[in-house]
Formats: structure tokens, sequence, C-alpha cells
């Protein structure tokens, strides 16, 4: 493994949770959003609270609960909701030498603080050749996990008096956030096909095949690690 | 009622064990050659296709203000700055273009 473990957990966990603090605001808002839909969908708070810190992944709780509000029932809900999270798959198997021979519940706590946000974050630090890892992505997903709890709450018991993000332009938070991360992941030229391979699978299987954008995403990410791992050199 | 609690624990335990089912995953795939390298490569093209994703629903003021987010990225380097960039750049569009 090129990157060594950091001596101090605590320290690299707060460094963690400290840094997401830009990503986590984009959180809070999006949260809000969820908590007005969750309202919608007869969610008590409670239950609001329950699921944001168990389910802990934000987009299925959105699909599922849009399709409870459209009235498809609860195995219709969990289906759309699981097919969104089939990515985490890809994303806690991508970077699996941050679990590797730790004890069981360390295991448990790491898989459940990786989100999207987590892992990029981590890796985009990596990427500037700092030795992050293990506590760093537990330390962003937990301040992530007490931001999307809370204010998932605010959001379903103060629906009336939240205002459409949409119109804040806070809707494209967390495009801009991923945005950012790509650049920060960008190696070099032997990233451009793979990434391109992504980009085109992805629009063409939305646009022209009419895929579901939850499985249009993991086609997407497969064929282009695909790709560089047919294509590239050792 | 009901439906919402079989909802909450089956999104639990369908996305915890993802996200379990993913680090055993990856703990099956070889150290090196085409799988190693694959996955070498797997961060960078899924947050390429989260990007994609979200813009193929947009149209010319998301792509613009993606544009403008991704310039100031490329030059910047830096999230904060990014992401103020972005919400500011559609935010201008929407209301003013």
């Amino acid at each position: 493994m090129a990157l060594t473990q950091p001596a101090d957990p605590p320290a690299d966990a707060w460094r963690g949770a400290r840094e997401i603090l830009p990503i986590a605001v984009g959180v809070a808002i999006y949260a809000l959003a969820f908590g007005v839909l969750a309202a919608q969908a007869q969610f008590s708070a409670l239950q609001v609270g329950v699921m944001g810190a168990s389910v802990f992944a934000g987009g299925a709780q959105i699909i599922a609960s849009q399709q409870l509000v459209a009235g498809a029932g609860a195995v219709a809900a969990l289906v759309a909701g699981l097919a969104l999270n089939l990515r985490l798959l890809l994303v806690t198997a991508s970077i699996r030498e941050v679990y590797a021979g730790r004890p069981w519940w360390q295991i448990a706590l790491g898989a459940h603080a990786t989100t999207d946000e987590s892992w990029a974050l981590m890796l985009a630090q990596r990427a500037k050749g700092r030795p992050v890892g293990y506590w760093y992505l537990v330390g962003g997903g937990m301040c992530l996990l007490v931001v999307w709890c809370v204010a998932t709450v605010v959001g379903v018991a103060f629906a009336h008096a939240i205002p459409d993000p949409k119109s804040l332009g806070m809707d494209f938070a967390f495009t801009a956030a991923f945005i950012a991360i790509a650049r920060s992941l960008w190696k070099g030229r032997s990233d451009l096909l793979p990434w391109l391979v992504a980009l085109l699978v992805v629009a063409g299987s939305i646009k022209l095949a009419g895929l579901a954008p939850s499985w249009s995403l993991i086609l997407g990410g497969v064929a282009g690690a695909a790709f560089a791992g047919v294509t590239g050199d050792a | 009622m009901r439906d919402t609690w079989i909802v909450i624990l089956g999104l639990t335990a369908g996305t915890f064990a993802i996200r379990l089912g993913g680090i055993l995953l990856g703990q099956q795939i070889p150290t090196t050659g085409p799988w190693a390298r694959g996955l070498r490569a797997l961060p960078g093209c899924l947050i390429v296709s989260l990007v994609a994703m979200s813009l193929v629903s947009g149209g010319g003021q998301e792509w613009t203000a993606a544009a403008i987010a991704a310039a100031v990225a490329i030059v910047t380097r830096n999230l904060p700055a990014t992401m103020a960039a972005g919400i500011a750049a559609i935010w201008a569009l929407r209301h003013f273009a």
C-alpha cells in the first residue's frame, strides 16, 4: 500500500468532519427539500429521523418517498431506492484497502459512513498526496449523518415554510461539488478516454435507450473502468 | 403508516448489505492486472457518471453553469470556490438569461 495510515485516529476523524463542511451545507439544503417531500409522503418526524440515521442515502430516500407520494406501494418504492443505491457497491469496492485488516465493527462503521460525498472527498485529498484514510472517511461520514438527520427532521417539521431550493440555484450544489472532485481525481491524459466512455455511456443510455438514470450511472462507471482495465498499461 | 416502516426497514437492510457487499467484492479482486486497473479507474469514472447523469436531465443553462464550474475547478482546484461559482452561475442564468 502506497499510503501510510495516519497515527492519530481522533485527529484524522476531526479533520474529515471539518473539511466536509462546505459539502455539508449542500447536504443540509438537499435534506430540507427531502423533509418537505417526506411530509407529503405522510412520514412523521420520528420516521424521518430514524430513516436518515439508518438508511443514510439521500438519493434513495428521495426516490422511495416520491414513489410513495405517487401511490406506487412499498415494494416499488423499495426497489427504486435500492436500484439507485447499487452504485454504493462500486463505491465501497473501489476503496477496498481502506477497510482491509480492520475488526468487524470498524468495517461496519466504515461501510455505513461511506457516502458519495465522504468517499469522493477522501479520494480528492489522497489525490493531493495527503495520507488520509479510514478515520478521515468515518469523520466526514458521521458529520454528514448528523447534518442529514437534523436537517431532514427540520424539513419535515417546518415543511410549509421552506422555499424551493431550485429558486436559489441550490439544486446545483452537488453537480458543482462533483465537478470539483473530478478535477482533483484527474491524474493525466490516461484518464481522458475512460472518462469519455463513462460520459457517453451515461448520456447515450438515458437519451437513446431510455434507461433509468440509476442504472445508467452504474453502467457508465463500469464501462469506463472496464475500458481502463482492458486498454491501460501496467 | 405500515408501508412507511416497511420502506424504512427494507432500505436500511438493503443499503447496508450493498455497502458491505462492495467491501467483500473489492477484496475478491486481484491486486494486479486488468481487474486492478479497472478498479483503480472506477472512482473517477463513477464521479464523471454522476455529473453526466445530473446534466442529462438539464438544459443549456445547466450545461453553461457546469462549464463555468469546471473552468473554476481547473484553475483553482478548490471545492468551496467551485461550488460557489456553480451555484452563482445557475442562479444568474435562471434569473437574467
